[in-house]
């Protein structure tokens, strides 16, 4: 939790900024230098970037909001550069399965979280790393709905996104073809797409099947869920085959076999194989303009050295903290004064209970089964909808989530973990309202890098408690039919969203329905920031279709230009 | 409650089920770590986190109890951050030396005495009184009570239950998951899946 604070007299930290004790001093840099030889000037080895050598595209983040449109711009020709700020690694032979271990998977610099339901980062609403978020995403990859999108016009609340559902269709279809979607054909809530998902679901686990039997007694329709991740060998272009998933259950903590798609084993490496650099470790910290307010380049601390790279368009795609907190920093795209407003997050409230039946929650796809019965349920007294899933979980989560809920200590927390593998849970994911009191801004304190830290306000509104009271009452309904005792609820928000929203006018948005910013003629933003309703599934999806689509809005409006 | 066969998880770090990776993470938690000296806290404040350690993860059935304090005491060190804070609270160091002087204030309040003092039954009507975010001391004006014993209690939940031995007792072996797992649905195991005693 603590990058940065002040220190009692006499205590030494390696993150303290400056150094008194001139010995001291003098150990930390030798260490450094031995650390990184680049930094010795005796032993300069790489030249620096040519700060005269300007590239046609920088994309700042690799996740689902980047690599797919530096994919894109790679197979149009361009010259393309993506800065990641995490490192890059090899997941056959540095990820393990454990939990703690697996950490380096999340941006673990300290976000404040305030308001009434304040929301934990790190370990699920955040990523770092050649691949972003996507390294340690459930892999649950439904499509929004056409009413996802038309929030106003349906329930005279929140927005409607400047474009139809049918703009991101097809993107849907070739994202769900290049990765290797597993899912259920026809897909029973949406039975006239054009084409089926390429692969089978995967198989069900323990939990899955128990809520696919209740919900059978309730008259709750469920189907096996489309997940990322391979239910057989792929062929994939810029890879070659990828291996079909072996149930390891671990994807919120990161893949070892390539079945899980991250960004890390699709889109990057199809980039990388038309051409695109990506630099990994490289934090920016400056997007530089001329006179006019083009952007003219980014300023990137990489291994302890300060790297210009000069560009001719920006892709700004690290995500719904980062992507406002950098337009902040750099004072870029606040016109409208929408930067860092209407944060939103999913309601994701688990419901858990012990059943007599071995359960061994570590195996099989996470979000095995889904129904989307509750997508805008008749009984609604709120706007919008949410879908059920059941979930897998691994035991150093669930057992911290358990306590933070429950507040058990001493035996009984001891008594309770015991029944690790006779516990299910069920969740749901709910659309989010934007609303004006919850936004991201800098605070005062400041991190490791002298950077100030954000802090993001959250409080459930009206409608998120009411469509959280509907979805407990029929989880624990549901739980109860499976058989479970000792159930219990725990309210909980996921995905962080909105913070630039995207829009017609520049008066009340950030960038256009391209993904352009308004203010700046040669930004472009790309992530889960730009999203003007939270929509009722998961976004990763919707973020990696809305990146394709910006990319392909992008080389249209410069072939016109000539 | 189901009790699993000892042993589980230390024999499986042996085998091929598990990866290189998977068995080095795990195989540095096991190896035991006498007579740690605390780095950040002082020597008092560490044997006091020791001991509310003690009594939030009882081990009265282990020779050896796994010690929880000493990640404590290398995080704050480090200064290392699990990527946010509730905005309500302090940086963790200093919750962490306001929390636990405020559980020594608790403890005085209550028996004229400081924690380390307490038999284990006023230790617990002590942690008992800070779950209820009812605990006296002057501290508490400083750290709100129940936002700084969600999250010792979560830091020190993740320690013991990432050890290999908790892991053990609560029937996981999901570590060891080369080639894979086939039998994923209700009640089906596979051979190397212990079964529980009973």
């Amino acid at each position: 939790m603590p990058d940065e604070e002040t220190l009692e007299e006499g205590t030494l930290t390696p993150l303290q900024p400056e150094i008194q004790d001139p010995l001291l001093r003098e150990i930390l840099e030798e260490n450094d230098l031995q650390a990184d030889p680049s930094r010795n000037p005796l032993e300069q080895p790489a030249p620096l970037p040519d700060p005269t050598d300007e590239v046609d595209c920088v994309v700042i983040g690799t996740g689902a909001g980047g690599a797919p449109l530096l994919a894109r711009l790679a197979q149009a020709g361009l010259r393309v550069v993506a800065l990641e700020a995490g490192p890059r690694r090899d997941p056959k032979h540095d990820y393990a399965t454990d939990e703690k271990a697996q950490n380096f998977l999340f941006w673990n610099d300290e976000r404040l979280s305030a308001g009434q339901n304040p929301v934990a980062f790190g370990k699920n609403n955040s990523g770092t790393g050649v691949g972003g978020s996507t390294l340690h995403y459930t892999a649950y990859t439904p499509r929004a709905h056409r009413g996802d999108l038309t929030l106003h016009t349906d329930f005279g609340q929140g927005v409607d996104w400047p474009f139809q559902i049918d703009e991101l269709a097809l993107y849907y279809e070739e994202i769900e073809h290049f990765l290797g979607i597993s899912g259920p054909t026809p897909y029973p809530w949406d039975p006239t797409r054009r084409k089926g998902y390429p692969l089978a679901p995967l198989p069900l686990n323990g939990a899955a099947q128990l809520m696919e039997r209740a919900c059978g007694k309730l008259g709750i329709r469920t189907s096996p869920a489309a997940n990322a991740a391979l239910s057989a060998r792929y062929y994939q272009e810029g890879i070659g085959w990828r291996e079909a998933c072996t149930n390891r259950g671990f994807c919120q903590a990161g893949c070892n076999r390539g079945a899980k798609a991250s960004m890390d084993v699709t889109f990057l490496p199809l980039a990388e194989s038309y051409g695109a650099e990506i630099r990994a470790d490289a934090y920016v910290t400056e997007i530089e303009r001329d006179a006019s307010g083009r952007i003219t380049g980014v300023v990137y601390e990489q291994h302890g050295r300060t790297v210009r790279q000069r560009c001719r368009n920006l892709f700004l795609c690290a995500g719904a903290v980062e992507t406002p907190r950098l337009l902040m920093l750099n004072e870029l795209a606040l016109s409208s004064g929408q930067v860092g407003k209407h944060f939103m997050a999913h309601p994701g409230m688990q419901v858990w209970g012990t059943f007599p039946e071995d359960i061994r929650p570590y195996k099989g796809i996470p979000g095995g089964l889904i129904s989307e019965d509750t997508h805008r349920p008749k009984d609604a007294d709120f706007a919008g909808g949410y879908l059920l899933q059941s979930i897998g979980v691994m035991p150093v989560t669930f057992a911290t989530q358990m306590v933070r809920q429950r507040k058990l200590w001493g035996q009984p927390l001891r008594d309770y973990m015991r029944n690790y593998n006779h516990i299910a849970g069920i969740n749901i994911l709910g659309d989010c309202m934007p609303h004006a009191s919850n936004f991201m801004e800098l605070s005062e304190e400041k991190d490791a890098r002298g950077l100030p830290k954000p802090r993001l306000h959250f409080t459930a509104q009206e409608n998120e408690q009411r469509m959280n009271r509907h979805a407990e009452k029929l989880m624990r309904q549901i739980w109860a039919e499976a058989g479970a005792t000792d159930i219990w609820a725990f309210e909980r928000y996921a995905h962080v969203i909105g913070t630039a929203r995207m829009g017609r006018s520049g008066d009340d948005a950030v960038v256009d329905p391209d993904g352009k910013a308004f203010d700046v003629p040669n930004l472009y933003i790309c992530d889960n920031s730009v999203f003007p309703s939270a929509l009722s599934v998961n976004p990763a999806l919707t973020i990696m279709a809305l990146s394709l689509r910006t990319a392909d809005k992008f080389l249209l409006q410069r072939k016109a230009a000539g | 409650m189901p009790h699993y066969p000892e042993g589980t998880v230390r024999a499986l770090l042996e085998t091929d089920l598990v990866t290189p990776a998977t068995r080095a993470a795990l195989e540095a938690r096991l190896a035991p770590q006498p007579n740690y000296e605390p780095q950040f806290f002082d020597a008092d404040t560490y044997q006091l986190l020791r001991a509310v350690a003690a009594r939030v993860l009882p081990q009265p059935d282990r020779e050896i109890p796994i010690e929880l304090a000493p990640n404590v005491d290398k995080r704050l060190l480090a200064g290392l951050a699990d990527g946010w804070r509730y905005d309500a609270m302090p940086p963790d160091r200093e919750a962490y030396r306001l929390g636990l002087g405020g559980i020594n204030q608790a403890a005085q309040a209550g028996f004229q005495q400081p924690f380390v003092a307490l038999s284990a039954g006023q230790q617990d009507v002590v942690i008992g009184q800070l779950a209820a975010a009812e605990a006296p001391g002057q501290n508490w004006q400083e750290v709100p009570q129940d936002k700084f014993f969600e999250e010792m209690l979560a830091e020190l939940t993740e320690s013991y239950y990432a050890h290999p031995l908790a892991q053990e007792e609560i029937g996981y072996v999901g570590m060891a998951d080369v080639p894979g797992w086939t039998h994923i649905g209700l009640n089906e195991l596979e051979p190397r899946e212990p079964e529980a005693n009973g």
